[in-house]
């Protein structure tokens, strides 16, 4: 019989409490090969392979068949086009990694409250200085769906690959979508949340391959 | 339903007679380009719009559309060439646009548009050119309809500037209009508390510099805007009554020659200011007299919000098959269209097309 291909966060508070949840769960992982070596074995658990990769990744993976377990973040499947989520089964969402992506705006744009207001802004912009208002993010999916969804048409998404909080004031963005938990970073960069600004609740969830059989694993996990 | 060859030769000789029409009326035939700079679409229609286009990056990383409408491009034409006085074009070719699904529709069109004119005969000569095409047809309809008219009532209501603002820039958006409708209702819009806190910063921000760059906006403009949001409040009284006014008037369907005085009575019993109302209201009247006696029109305030450059009359020619409705030939005024597109200032426009692919097929 087959193993069972586990993918978990190769890094950070991710996998930190990644690890933390299966040990609570008595599936302990193991470096069996050494600290640096991305393999992992589940201590006596011998159907299961596993590997730390980055979070996104992981999704890749479930979805291409390679893995049919993963921890990962929900934000991350959410961004990906809606055929993903075909292949890629919400097993169970966890009760860690929450965060919330969200729309920021320099703190000093008194008159922006809520995105009817950006909305305004936005129109603002095109007439001011023709052209249209830029949103820096890692989420370009989720960002232009919810914008749109806001009745906002005259933005245009920058594609970020970090420190998306400094855009708004090296001239490369005016605002941003982005992920946080309590906020704390965007407010030392001088940014603000908009009061119906939250475009998603995340949070780490299983997600399982659509091909998976039942497994023992799994029960464990439940 | 005609196959292959058949098709094909009916749409060379329909193509060829409807042409000639537009020629006898002293259009001038244009070859319009097939690529758009994808840049261009975006920055007028959002960039929502590349999801009906067909786009690709061209070897320098350029992002190009197969054209998504001919009247863009008639438009485009009119800037590259450095027109600056009246221009008629005929063009003959096809709009290339993605469904929701993804799939590629193609949709054959011959149009004749009138750009920059100050003939106030223009919507005539331009509606009566489409439908001399159509004349022979069965039980053609047309609706006739003025997006220009919503924009004249909401300045007439009793709103703060921004709701004015939101509502005739979403106007063609018709689900998002109903979602801010319902917020107009609600009152949905200041969160006072916030103001309060944001009041306490803005005797800040007025020391500063006006000129400063803040997240791209001046201070000047940040202060400007909070100040004249705190001053311009409304209650919910006034935006319940506003958006019974507004749906009402959405509800408006009459003949074209009943329309001037519907429109009119609309405006007096809601007791709205009607100054430019009746000078505006001339353009329909106009193509009553004219066009009225030849076809049986329909007029609705509610039509022609599909379409997001349209600035005034806005018209259709159909048949009704069955239950469904055959739409043969569209169009509408698009004064705006040209300086959104890079022309200097806005400037009068106006056209429309037939659609081949469904006159063949009747």
């Amino acid at each position: 019989m087959s193993k069972i291909k586990i993918g978990l966060p190769s890094k950070g508070r991710l996998k930190d409490e990644s690890l933390a949840f299966l040990k609570s769960n008595n599936q302990e992982v193991v470096n069996s090969f050494g600290e640096r070596n991305y393999f992992f074995n589940i201590k006596n658990n011998n159907e299961i392979d596993g590997i730390f990769l980055h979070a996104r990744e992981i999704i890749e993976r479930i979805y291409d068949g390679t893995l049919d377990i993963g921890i990962s973040g929900l934000d991350l499947l959410k961004e990906l086009p809606d055929f993903y989520s075909e292949n890629v089964k919400i097993f169970k969402k966890l009760n860690f990694g929450f965060a919330d992506l969200v729309v920021a705006i320099p703190k000093d744009w008194l008159d922006v409250q809520n995105m009817a207001d950006l909305e305004e802004v936005s129109f603002e912009f095109r007439e001011k200085y023709g052209r249209r208002m830029r949103v820096a993010t890692k989420y370009p999916n989720l960002t232009e769906s919810f914008f749109l969804s806001k009745g906002i048409s005259q933005f245009r998404v920058v594609p970020s690959l970090g420190a998306t909080e400094s855009y708004p004031f090296t001239g490369s963005s005016e605002l941003i979508t982005d992920i946080t938990s309590t906020g704390s970073t965007l407010k030392a960069n001088n940014l603000r949340i908009i009061n119906d600004g939250t475009i998603l609740k995340s949070s780490a969830c299983i997600f399982i391959s659509k091909k998976i059989k039942k497994n023992n694993f799994l029960n464990f996990l439940k | 339903m005609k196959q292959g060859l058949e098709k094909k030769r009916l749409k060379e000789d329909l193509s060829k007679k409807i042409l000639s029409n537009f020629k006898k009326n002293k259009f001038n035939f244009t070859d319009l380009d097939l690529l758009i700079d994808t840049n261009l679409l975006t920055e007028r229609s959002g960039e929502q719009f590349k999801k009906f286009t067909l786009t690709y990056k061209d070897i320098f990383g350029k992002e190009i559309s197969l054209r998504p409408d001919l009247t863009v491009s008639t438009a485009l034409k009119y800037i590259q060439e450095k027109k600056n006085k009246e221009e008629k074009y005929c063009y003959y070719g096809s709009a290339y646009r993605l469904d929701k699904e993804g799939d590629l529709k193609i949709s054959d069109q011959i149009g004749c548009e009138i750009i920059n004119s100050n003939n106030n005969k223009s919507e005539n000569i331009l509606i009566n050119s489409i439908l001399e095409s159509l004349k022979k047809i069965k039980n053609l309809e047309v609706i006739l309809g003025d997006v220009g008219l919503f924009k004249i009532l909401v300045e007439s209501l009793e709103l703060p500037a921004r709701w004015k603002l939101r509502l005739v820039k979403n106007f063609s958006r018709k689900e998002y209009f109903e979602d801010m409708l319902k917020r107009l209702e609600t009152n949905y819009d200041l969160d006072q508390k916030t103001i309060k806190l944001d009041t306490k910063r803005l005797q800040d921000l007025e020391k500063l510099d006006q000129n400063i760059l803040i997240g791209g906006r001046t201070v000047f403009d940040i202060v400007k805007r909070f100040n004249k949001k705190i001053k311009d409040p409304r209650d919910n009284y006034k935006g319940k009554k506003n958006v019974k006014i507004i749906r009402d008037f959405l509800n408006i369907n009459t003949s074209i020659n009943k329309a001037e005085s519907t429109i009119l009575s609309f405006f007096s019993k809601n007791k709205l200011n009607n100054l430019f109302i009746k000078s505006y209201l001339k353009k329909i009247s106009r193509i009553n007299k004219e066009i009225g006696k030849k076809y049986f029109i329909n007029f609705r305030t509610n039509f022609g919000r599909n379409n997001d450059y349209y600035t005034g009359i806005v018209f259709l020619a159909c048949v009704k098959k069955k239950s469904t409705i055959v739409e043969l030939a569209r169009g509408g005024e698009y004064n705006s269209l040209l300086r959104t597109l890079g022309y200097k200032r806005d400037i009068s426009a106006i056209g429309g097309a037939i659609n081949l692919n469904e006159l063949i097929n009747l």
